[in-house]
Protein backbone atom coordinates (compact mmCIF):
# COMPACT_ATOMS: atom_id res chain seq x y z
CA UNK A 1 0.00 0.00 0.00
CA UNK A 2 1.23 3.90 -0.80
CA UNK A 3 0.34 6.57 0.76
CA UNK A 4 0.67 10.31 -1.02
CA UNK A 5 -0.59 13.34 -1.87
CA UNK A 6 -2.53 13.00 -5.07
CA UNK A 7 -2.35 16.36 -7.31
CA UNK A 8 -5.48 17.47 -6.58
CA UNK A 9 -4.29 17.98 -2.75
CA UNK A 10 -6.25 14.90 -1.62
CA UNK A 11 -4.39 12.15 0.68
CA UNK A 12 -4.05 8.90 -1.27
CA UNK A 13 -3.92 5.26 -0.29
CA UNK A 14 -3.12 3.12 -3.21
CA UNK A 15 -2.44 -0.55 -4.38
CA UNK A 16 -4.47 -1.20 -0.97
CA UNK A 17 -4.80 -5.10 -1.03
CA UNK A 18 -7.95 -6.99 -1.33
CA UNK A 19 -8.39 -8.15 2.16
CA UNK A 20 -7.33 -4.42 3.74
CA UNK A 21 -9.88 -2.94 1.47
CA UNK A 22 -12.38 -4.97 2.76
CA UNK A 23 -10.85 -3.73 6.21
CA UNK A 24 -11.39 -0.28 4.88
CA UNK A 25 -14.93 -0.90 4.38
CA UNK A 26 -15.65 -2.07 7.46
CA UNK A 27 -14.95 1.13 9.08
CA UNK A 28 -18.35 2.66 7.72
CA UNK A 29 -20.05 0.18 9.99
CA UNK A 30 -22.32 1.63 13.41
CA UNK A 31 -19.76 0.57 16.40
CA UNK A 32 -22.84 0.45 18.49
CA UNK A 33 -24.62 -2.31 16.31
CA UNK A 34 -21.62 -4.38 15.59
CA UNK A 35 -19.87 -4.39 18.85
CA UNK A 36 -22.27 -3.01 21.72
CA UNK A 37 -20.42 -4.10 24.53
CA UNK A 38 -17.36 -2.52 23.12
CA UNK A 39 -18.91 0.91 22.12
CA UNK A 40 -19.69 1.85 25.92
CA UNK A 41 -16.13 3.18 25.73
CA UNK A 42 -17.31 5.55 22.95
CA UNK A 43 -19.35 7.71 25.79
CA UNK A 44 -17.32 7.51 29.11
CA UNK A 45 -18.63 9.12 32.27
CA UNK A 46 -17.52 12.80 33.50
CA UNK A 47 -16.30 11.69 36.53
CA UNK A 48 -17.07 9.47 38.89
CA UNK A 49 -16.84 11.35 42.30
CA UNK A 50 -20.39 11.21 44.56
CA UNK A 51 -21.03 14.67 44.38
CA UNK A 52 -21.18 14.71 40.26
CA UNK A 53 -24.62 12.41 40.25
CA UNK A 54 -26.24 15.61 38.64
CA UNK A 55 -23.70 15.60 35.85
CA UNK A 56 -23.59 12.21 35.08
CA UNK A 57 -27.37 12.48 34.72
CA UNK A 58 -26.94 15.29 32.56
CA UNK A 59 -24.34 13.62 30.89
CA UNK A 60 -26.63 10.89 29.61
CA UNK A 61 -29.76 12.97 28.64
CA UNK A 62 -27.81 15.59 26.90
CA UNK A 63 -23.85 15.69 26.41
CA UNK A 64 -23.94 11.20 25.52
CA UNK A 65 -26.93 11.72 22.27
CA UNK A 66 -25.18 14.64 21.44
CA UNK A 67 -21.56 13.40 20.86
CA UNK A 68 -23.15 9.84 19.42
CA UNK A 69 -24.72 11.87 16.67
CA UNK A 70 -21.63 14.00 15.99
CA UNK A 71 -19.67 10.43 15.62
CA UNK A 72 -22.64 9.53 13.32
CA UNK A 73 -21.93 12.29 11.38
CA UNK A 74 -18.21 12.05 11.21
CA UNK A 75 -19.05 8.55 9.98
CA UNK A 76 -21.21 9.33 7.35
CA UNK A 77 -18.35 11.98 5.83
CA UNK A 78 -15.96 8.75 6.11
CA UNK A 79 -18.37 6.49 4.53
CA UNK A 80 -18.87 8.58 1.42
CA UNK A 81 -15.00 8.61 1.01
CA UNK A 82 -15.38 4.97 1.01
CA UNK A 83 -17.85 4.98 -1.78
CA UNK A 84 -15.59 6.75 -3.93
CA UNK A 85 -12.86 3.87 -3.58
CA UNK A 86 -11.71 2.54 -6.85
CA UNK A 87 -10.74 -0.85 -7.63
CA UNK A 88 -8.87 -2.60 -9.70
CA UNK A 89 -8.59 -5.96 -11.20
CA UNK A 90 -6.23 -7.74 -13.20
CA UNK A 91 -3.75 -9.84 -11.83
CA UNK A 92 -2.99 -8.35 -8.90
CA UNK A 93 -6.51 -6.09 -8.08
CA UNK A 94 -6.12 -3.49 -5.31
CA UNK A 95 -7.97 -0.84 -4.30
CA UNK A 96 -7.74 3.20 -4.18
CA UNK A 97 -8.86 6.08 -1.67
CA UNK A 98 -8.64 9.27 -2.05
CA UNK A 99 -9.87 11.07 1.28
CA UNK A 100 -9.84 14.85 1.00
CA UNK A 101 -7.76 16.82 3.63
CA UNK A 102 -11.12 18.55 5.18
CA UNK A 103 -12.57 15.56 5.97
CA UNK A 104 -9.20 14.23 7.74
CA UNK A 105 -11.09 14.68 11.37
CA UNK A 106 -13.53 12.78 10.17
CA UNK A 107 -11.27 9.89 9.67
CA UNK A 108 -9.50 10.14 12.85
CA UNK A 109 -12.44 10.37 14.44
CA UNK A 110 -13.98 7.36 13.06
CA UNK A 111 -11.06 4.91 12.87
CA UNK A 112 -10.26 6.01 16.36
CA UNK A 113 -14.09 5.44 17.37
CA UNK A 114 -13.99 1.83 15.94
CA UNK A 115 -10.33 1.10 17.27
CA UNK A 116 -11.32 2.02 20.96
CA UNK A 117 -14.43 -0.39 20.47
CA UNK A 118 -12.62 -3.15 18.71
CA UNK A 119 -10.37 -3.29 21.49
CA UNK A 120 -13.12 -2.98 24.42
CA UNK A 121 -15.43 -5.40 22.79
CA UNK A 122 -11.93 -7.98 22.70
CA UNK A 123 -10.58 -7.06 25.85
CA UNK A 124 -7.05 -6.44 24.54
CA UNK A 125 -4.42 -5.10 26.78
CA UNK A 126 -1.22 -2.25 26.22
CA UNK A 127 0.79 -6.01 25.83
CA UNK A 128 -1.54 -7.25 22.93
CA UNK A 129 -1.65 -4.13 21.42
CA UNK A 130 2.36 -3.94 21.47
CA UNK A 131 3.08 -7.22 20.11
CA UNK A 132 4.98 -7.21 17.17
CA UNK A 133 4.23 -10.66 16.12
CA UNK A 134 1.19 -11.09 13.44
CA UNK A 135 -2.09 -11.87 15.12
CA UNK A 136 -3.88 -15.14 13.98
CA UNK A 137 -6.24 -14.55 11.64
CA UNK A 138 -7.75 -17.44 12.47
CA UNK A 139 -9.53 -16.17 14.64
CA UNK A 140 -12.10 -13.25 15.36
CA UNK A 141 -9.84 -12.02 18.03
CA UNK A 142 -6.74 -12.35 15.93
CA UNK A 143 -8.64 -11.25 12.85
CA UNK A 144 -9.88 -8.15 15.17
CA UNK A 145 -6.46 -7.05 16.55
CA UNK A 146 -5.03 -7.12 12.98
CA UNK A 147 -7.73 -4.56 12.06
CA UNK A 148 -7.60 -1.84 15.26
CA UNK A 149 -3.43 -2.10 14.16
CA UNK A 150 -4.45 -1.32 10.43
CA UNK A 151 -6.32 1.20 11.41
CA UNK A 152 -3.65 2.88 13.53
CA UNK A 153 -1.43 2.82 10.62
CA UNK A 154 -3.93 4.53 8.55
CA UNK A 155 -4.62 7.30 11.50
CA UNK A 156 -0.51 8.05 11.68
CA UNK A 157 -0.24 8.64 7.98
CA UNK A 158 -3.04 11.45 8.41
CA UNK A 159 -1.58 12.21 11.18
CA UNK A 160 1.93 12.91 9.94
CA UNK A 161 0.63 14.11 6.62
CA UNK A 162 -1.26 17.13 9.05
CA UNK A 163 2.10 17.44 10.91
CA UNK A 164 3.37 17.95 7.87
CA UNK A 165 1.05 20.78 6.55
CA UNK A 166 1.30 22.65 9.63
CA UNK A 167 5.66 22.97 9.33
CA UNK A 168 5.11 24.25 5.92
CA UNK B 1 9.19 24.92 32.40
CA UNK B 2 7.15 23.45 34.79
CA UNK B 3 7.83 19.96 35.92
CA UNK B 4 5.83 16.84 34.46
CA UNK B 5 3.19 16.38 37.02
CA UNK B 6 2.37 20.59 38.08
CA UNK B 7 0.17 22.75 36.10
CA UNK B 8 1.49 25.17 33.76
CA UNK B 9 -1.70 26.59 32.69
CA UNK B 10 -2.04 30.17 31.74
CA UNK B 11 -1.16 32.79 34.52
CA UNK B 12 -5.01 33.19 34.47
CA UNK B 13 -6.23 29.96 34.40
CA UNK B 14 -3.98 29.76 37.91
CA UNK B 15 -5.35 32.86 39.77
CA UNK B 16 -9.36 31.74 38.56
CA UNK B 17 -8.03 28.54 39.89
CA UNK B 18 -7.72 29.53 43.83
CA UNK B 19 -11.42 30.73 43.88
CA UNK B 20 -12.72 27.62 41.58
CA UNK B 21 -10.86 24.29 42.33
CA UNK B 22 -11.87 21.95 39.46
CA UNK B 23 -9.70 20.12 37.61
CA UNK B 24 -9.79 18.13 33.98
CA UNK B 25 -7.84 15.26 34.23
CA UNK B 26 -6.86 13.03 31.24
CA UNK B 27 -6.28 9.52 31.65
CA UNK B 28 -4.54 6.87 29.91
CA UNK B 29 -6.29 4.05 27.78
CA UNK B 30 -3.68 1.69 25.36
CA UNK B 31 -5.35 2.67 22.25
CA UNK B 32 -5.07 6.19 21.52
CA UNK B 33 -2.55 7.24 19.52
CA UNK B 34 0.24 9.77 21.84
CA UNK B 35 0.45 11.53 18.26
CA UNK B 36 -3.73 11.79 17.90
CA UNK B 37 -3.43 12.65 22.06
CA UNK B 38 -1.07 15.37 21.54
CA UNK B 39 -2.62 16.85 18.27
CA UNK B 40 -6.01 16.41 20.59
CA UNK B 41 -4.51 18.58 23.33
CA UNK B 42 -3.34 21.20 20.28
CA UNK B 43 -6.26 21.98 18.85
CA UNK B 44 -7.91 22.09 22.30
CA UNK B 45 -6.18 24.10 24.31
CA UNK B 46 -4.22 25.96 21.84
CA UNK B 47 -0.58 24.68 23.31
CA UNK B 48 2.90 24.54 22.18
CA UNK B 49 3.49 21.03 20.40
CA UNK B 50 5.98 20.93 23.64
CA UNK B 51 3.79 21.18 26.02
CA UNK B 52 1.02 19.24 23.95
CA UNK B 53 3.85 16.36 24.58
CA UNK B 54 4.90 17.09 27.58
CA UNK B 55 1.59 16.28 29.15
CA UNK B 56 0.57 13.26 26.50
CA UNK B 57 3.73 11.66 27.91
CA UNK B 58 2.45 12.09 31.55
CA UNK B 59 -0.66 10.74 30.40
CA UNK B 60 1.28 7.74 29.22
CA UNK B 61 3.90 7.40 32.05
CA UNK B 62 1.75 8.28 34.73
CA UNK B 63 -1.44 7.51 33.77
CA UNK B 64 -2.96 10.63 34.30
CA UNK B 65 -2.14 13.97 33.36
CA UNK B 66 -4.35 17.44 34.95
CA UNK B 67 -4.53 19.63 31.75
CA UNK B 68 -6.29 22.42 33.23
CA UNK B 69 -7.72 23.82 35.90
CA UNK B 70 -10.39 26.40 36.92
CA UNK B 71 -14.12 26.93 37.05
CA UNK B 72 -16.45 24.22 36.82
CA UNK B 73 -18.59 25.36 33.47
CA UNK B 74 -15.49 25.63 31.65
CA UNK B 75 -13.85 22.63 32.89
CA UNK B 76 -17.31 20.76 31.88
CA UNK B 77 -16.87 21.98 28.08
CA UNK B 78 -13.32 20.69 28.34
CA UNK B 79 -13.95 17.51 29.35
CA UNK B 80 -16.98 17.27 26.82
CA UNK B 81 -14.50 18.64 23.90
CA UNK B 82 -11.86 16.12 24.85
CA UNK B 83 -14.82 13.06 24.70
CA UNK B 84 -15.83 14.45 21.47
CA UNK B 85 -12.26 13.21 20.65
CA UNK B 86 -12.61 9.87 22.61
CA UNK B 87 -9.74 10.41 24.79
CA UNK B 88 -10.82 9.73 28.65
CA UNK B 89 -11.16 12.53 30.63
CA UNK B 90 -12.78 13.81 33.97
CA UNK B 91 -13.39 16.47 36.03
CA UNK B 92 -12.41 16.44 39.57
CA UNK B 93 -12.58 18.80 42.28
CA UNK B 94 -8.77 19.85 43.38
CA UNK B 95 -8.34 19.00 47.14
Amino acid sequence: MIFERSKNGNFRFSRIHPLLGELLQAIALDPWERYPEGSARLLPSPGEAEDLEDLRLDWQDHVQPDLRHHFDLERAVVSDDLAGMIQRLGKAPSWTLEIPPDHTDAWLTTLNALRLALAEEHRFTENDLSETELSDLSTERGLALMQVNFYAFIQECLLQAIEDDSGR
Amino acid sequence: MSEPGLLDAPEADLVESQDLPWLVVVHNDPVNLMSYVAMVFRRIFGWTRERAERHMMEVHTKGRSVVWSGGREQAELYVQQLHSFLLLATLEKSS
